[in-house]
């Protein structure tokens, strides 16, 4: 069994949003939606994150960010773009400096949809990438094996 | 003699605290949910956290702090076993410090902004519980004429009837050892942004995982020195030490739930003024009268 | 016999050499040979003492006249040599102190002295054998160490600057024939002479550069030594005039049994003990011997000069615990410099000046151990000696030796060393925490001072130790976190460092390894037996088991240390910097406006708390007031109709 499933720790990036789906993220994590009952701890540090959630859309001047954020958190991981700027870039994709979403700076894992995202779907989406990290998390057990042997 | 019995001691408490830790912590989290109007987690959540720390990635900064933070959890094991082997309490105070000091330099050695001020700060909390934990061990040596924990076995009353003041001083840097609100500066439960959590920044994977299990050991250790200070000779004063370990382990929670985070010269002038006042008072009655 | 004149006479031999011999190569020669002499005669002398007497204390008969005669002769040039210098740097003050000086040293000699004999002039004991080890080896490494600091020193030095390297070996090897007569003579006057002598090196070594600021720290120190010397010869005065005896062992003999009188001359031996262990309010002296070259304060603080100070209280400890004034004398006044000076300590970013103010307070703590006077207390004070020379020489050394690779003596200019100057940044780490945690020697030591304390109920002491390791742990860390970070990899810097120097290092690495793993041994073989033969009790509660387990730690912490650090199989991640990071190595990253900036992160200081302007004048004025009360009580209690011993 992989213990990744049971422990999701995320790290909240706000791209270049209206603010909206970030109100959504924090509300998950509060008393009503209590994201801790699956384990999900909002963490501020990427060398401590599972789950990357990120909001808003891509642009110029964030795209170097997002890409580092991701580099530095650890094996295995999960990108969740939470809103629809953060899938496509949303009512800004066609902003001068808007690249779209954040598939065009890191690989994306999980799509959760909405203006603003709701907690529901984001819980949704969460458990989804719980279970894309139970793969990844096999998949390293597999690497490390081979790598011994 | 005494090196094998501590030597055991380690072994047990090796296997024994993390899981009562661990378990410790667990309640911990469902309490503070509660307290928050929250479910909160499974009581096993601590557990699962680790193993999943343990199965991420090995990756580290500069290839050092693993080992310092294995030596420190070495350590404060070593502690453990000296004190709950019934061993010299100044040693196991003068081991945990060691602990401390690993913890330390894992975090500065690292060499990052975030992880520095961490440190600094643990090294200010250090400085500011260490008077107070020495005179704690005082304490036990003017109830109990000695500075072995298992002298308290042979006594008639415990020692908390002549060291209550200095038992209440313990309660009060406890809050900074068990790293809690508001005492909780270098390094945090709850909001773990907190200077992307300050000693820890650097640390990941097992690594972070091995620090987790330290933090459980840590906790076992000095809810064990709490209760130290209600034990004599009957077998049954164990039970109400650890009565009182609940009390003041939920007392804790709740302070934690319920106090922001002090600024560090609070902490320092207050811990020290307590310690001041307890420790000095506490220990000038024994002596003289 | 044999042993303890050659150790007396063949440094001042090897001075003269020095003296007279000015080429390079023959001044390394002669280092290196009257080093290793020294060194190994004072072993072989500890090796065929210890079984043959244990540590108990053997008197040697030995008297001279022409020796005393000597020993008035060095008073009187001691003065001239001071005057001269008081004269040229138109020095009012000392010249004043040494002519009362000289004048009551000379009144007391010729007029009381002069008719009692000491027929045991010579003695040793466990303890002037534990001395002897800590001057023979650590002295004579230090004195081997300054061969390539000293090639060092002259390179950096404008061109043209007159060579003064002859004479500054030649003090060198002067201060280690003073330092064993200190140990070994048991007739006052002649431990008098010493006690000058060593006054007068120090006061020559610390205005070695003869800059505008070492000449003025020169004179601060001969002022406040002399006064500890006029001190001295009036405990003279009083023990030879009112106890009619000029023999340390009769006086503390007489001491312990509290004879009249004896808390006087105790007094004022104390206050001589406690200007020479640079106590409050005498810790400015030793704060401005840091202008010298590092071997001259690593020789100061480590094995000499300081030493002979708490070697004294140590000494008197006996007669402390008997007479109840200099007992609290002596305790408080260690215990507010141990405490204030830790405090101190916290608040400097130089790093000599750190060692400086961590050695006073360690001398306090010995000070405040002999003032109990218990057989514990004094049991921890050997140790506390011990270790405090093993690991103060090892980083005074690793501080002159890093100053001069990286051209700063800043703890935060120290920031990487530990991948500029890998192999000295492992040892400076093994010294600082020789120095404050457990399980090294220091810390034992300190959990025996504790100990002691607790037993015999001193609340103060309790109370100050509390704090004042509290503030230890504080300037230590942040120390030892400034070496341990690590980043890329910059030039390596050490590889240009004097094998005379990496020889010396490594040695006192060594030893301070082996005397903390072997410390029960030590404790059993040397300190043991000297607590017994002078209490008849054994002085410990540490029960050796305990003192094992710390052993097996301490032999743990050294391999993480210098075993197999960076296992290549982890991979290497950059450090987190908040947003993009440039340089991670150097801490840069881009910032919101594209521009880059850098992280910088500095140690605390707290000088709000623990600057020296707030705490200095507390402990000054609490120790003055301390001292100057306990004097007068010491002379009321004499007045209080006790007559002097027949």
């Amino acid at each position: 069994m992989a213990f990744a499933s049971k422990s999701p720790w995320v790290i909240h990036y706000d791209g270049s949003s209206c603010n909206g789906c970030d109100i959504e993220v924090l509300a998950t994590l509060c008393p009503g939606f209590d994201g801790e009952r699956f384990g999900v701890i909002n963490t501020g540090n990427p060398k401590h994150a599972d789950i990357f959630l990120v909001t808003g859309s891509i642009n110029e001047q964030n795209i170097e960010v997002v890409r580092q954020i991701y580099d530095q958190m650890v094996e295995p991981k999960v990108v969740v773009a939470c809103g629809i700027c953060a899938c496509t870039g949303g009512i800004f994709h066609d902003c001068y400096n808007v690249l779209g979403g954040v598939d065009k700076a890191i690989p994306v894992d999980v799509y959760a949809p909405g203006c603003a995202v709701r907690p529901e779907a984001l819980i949704d989406a969460i458990v989804q990438g719980i279970a894309v990290l139970d793969e990844k998390s096999a998949a390293l057990e597999q690497k490390k094996k081979e790598g011994v042997a | 003699m005494t090196l094998l019995i501590t030597l055991i001691g380690c072994l047990v408490f090796a296997v024994v605290a993390p899981v009562v830790g661990c378990l410790i912590a667990g309640v911990d989290r469902i309490i503070s949910a509660r307290m928050q109007g929250r479910v909160g987690p499974p009581l096993l959540q601590p557990y699962y956290d680790v193993r999943k720390l343990l199965e991420k990635e090995n990756v580290s900064v500069n290839g050092v702090e693993n080992i310092y933070i294995v030596c420190a959890l070495v350590f404060t094991i070593i502690a453990g076993g000296i004190f709950f082997s019934g061993g010299n309490l100044l040693l196991c105070v003068f081991v945990i410090t060691l602990s401390s000091m690993f913890f330390i330099i894992a975090a500065y050695s690292a060499r990052s902004p975030y992880a520095e001020v961490g440190a600094n700060r643990e090294t200010l909390q250090v400085m500011a519980y260490e008077p107070m934990v020495l005179f704690m061990a005082v304490g036990l040596y003017l109830g109990a004429q000695t500075f072995d924990v298992r002298g308290i076995f042979a006594l008639d009353v415990p020692i908390i009837a002549s060291t209550w003041l200095i038992f209440i001083g313990l309660l009060f840097v406890l809050t900074i050892k068990l790293r809690k609100s508001p005492f909780d500066l270098s390094m945090s439960h709850h909001a773990h942004q907190e200077i992307v959590r300050g000693v820890t920044t650097e640390m990941s994977g097992p690594t972070l995982a091995r620090v987790e299990i330290m933090h459980w050991c840590e906790n076992v250790l000095f809810l064990g020195w709490v209760g130290m200070f209600f034990v004599w000779g009957n077998p049954l004063s164990i039970l109400l030490a650890i009565a009182v370990i609940v009390v003041v382990y939920f007392l804790e929670i709740w302070i934690d739930n319920n106090f922001a985070r002090m600024k560090w010269q609070f902490m320092l002038k207050s811990a020290w003024i307590v310690a001041l006042v307890t420790g000095g008072i506490n220990i000038a009655f024994v002596v003289f009268l | 016999m044999a042993f303890i004149a050659f150790l007396i006479i063949f440094p001042l031999v090897a001075a003269a050499a020095l003296a007279l011999f000015h080429s390079e190569s023959a001044r390394r020669v002669i280092v290196l040979v009257a080093g290793f002499v020294i060194a190994i005669v004072s072993i072989a002398f500890i090796v065929v003492a210890l079984p043959a007497f244990g540590g108990r204390l053997i008197l040697i008969e030995f008297d001279s006249e022409i020796i005393d005669h000597i020993g008035t002769g060095i008073t009187v040039l001691i003065a001239v040599v001071v005057l001269y210098f008081a004269w040229r740097y138109k020095n009012f003050w000392a010249g004043i102190i040494a002519t009362i000086q000289v004048v009551l040293a000379l009144v007391v000699e010729t007029l009381f002295a002069h008719e009692l004999d000491v027929p045991f002039g010579l003695y040793f004991d466990g303890l002037s054998l534990l001395m002897t080890f800590i001057i023979g080896v650590i002295g004579s490494g230090i004195c081997i160490y300054a061969i390539g600091y000293m090639e060092d020193f002259q390179a950096h030095e404008p061109k043209g600057a007159r060579d003064r390297r002859p004479m500054f070996f030649s003090l060198m090897f002067v201060f280690l024939s003073a330092m064993y007569v200190i140990v070994f003579s048991n007739n006052l006057i002649w431990l008098f002479t010493g006690w000058e002598v060593t006054t007068l090196c120090s006061f020559l070594l610390i205005g070695f550069t003869r800059t505008e600021e070492a000449i003025r720290n020169a004179f601060r120190q001969i002022i406040m030594n002399m006064a500890g010397g006029i001190g001295f010869a009036i405990a003279l005065y009083c023990c030879t005039a009112w106890l009619h005896t000029a023999s340390l062992v009769e006086f503390i003999a007489y001491g312990s049994m509290a004879a009249p009188g004896a808390a006087v001359v105790a007094v004022f031996l104390a206050f001589a003990g406690i200007t020479k262990a640079a106590q409050m309010p005498f810790q400015t002296w030793l704060l401005g011997a840091m202008v010298a070259p590092t071997p001259t304060s690593a020789l100061l603080h480590s094995s000499t000069m300081v030493k002979a100070g708490v070697f004294l209280l140590v000494k008197l400890a006996p007669v402390f615990a008997a007479c109840e004034v200099p007992s609290i004398m002596v305790m408080l006044v260690g215990g507010i410099t141990f405490m204030l000076c830790s405090f101190m300590a916290i608040s400097q970013s130089n790093g000599k000046r750190v060692l400086a103010y961590s050695t006073i307070a360690n001398l306090g703590l010995i000070t405040a151990c002999a003032g109990v006077g218990t057989p514990e207390a004094v049991w921890a004070a050997c140790f506390l000696i011990l270790f405090h020379a093993l690991a103060k020489s090892l980083l005074f050394m690793c501080v002159g030796t890093a100053e001069h690779h990286i051209g700063s003596r800043d703890i935060e200019d120290m920031d990487l060393l530990f991948d500029r100057m890998p192999r000295l940044a492992r040892i400076m780490m093994l010294g600082i925490m020789g120095m404050f945690i457990a399980p090294f020697g220091m810390l034992v030591a300190k959990w025996a001072t504790l100990v002691s304390f607790v037993d015999t109920g001193e609340v103060a002491l309790i109370l100050i130790l509390g704090f004042g390791s509290a503030a230890t742990f504080m300037f230590w860390a942040k120390w030892l976190g400034k070496l341990a970070g690590i980043a890329g990899s910059p030039e390596n810097v050490e590889l240009t460092v004097h094998k005379s120097e990496w020889g010396t290092l490594l040695l006192m690495a060594v030893l301070l390894i082996v005397a903390c793993v072997l410390l029960p041994l030590i404790s059993l073989v040397i300190v043991e037996p000297y607590v017994a033969s002078v209490y008849g009790a054994l002085g410990q509660d540490i029960t050796s088991d305990n003192l094992w387990i710390a052993s097996i730690c301490v032999v743990f912490v050294v391999v993480v240390l210098f075993g197999s650090f960076g296992s290549p199989r982890t991979r290497r991640v950059k450090v987190y910097l908040a947003g993009v990071g440039e340089d991670h190595d150097a801490r840069t990253f881009r910032n919101s406006l594209s521009g880059i900036t850098t992280a910088t992160a500095r140690n605390w200081y707290m000088e709000d708390f623990f600057g020296e302007s707030r705490v200095a004048p507390i402990g000054v004025w609490a120790s003055t007031i301390v001292m100057a009360v306990a004097a007068i009580l010491a002379f009321v209690g004499v007045g209080f109709g006790v007559t002097p011993l027949m």
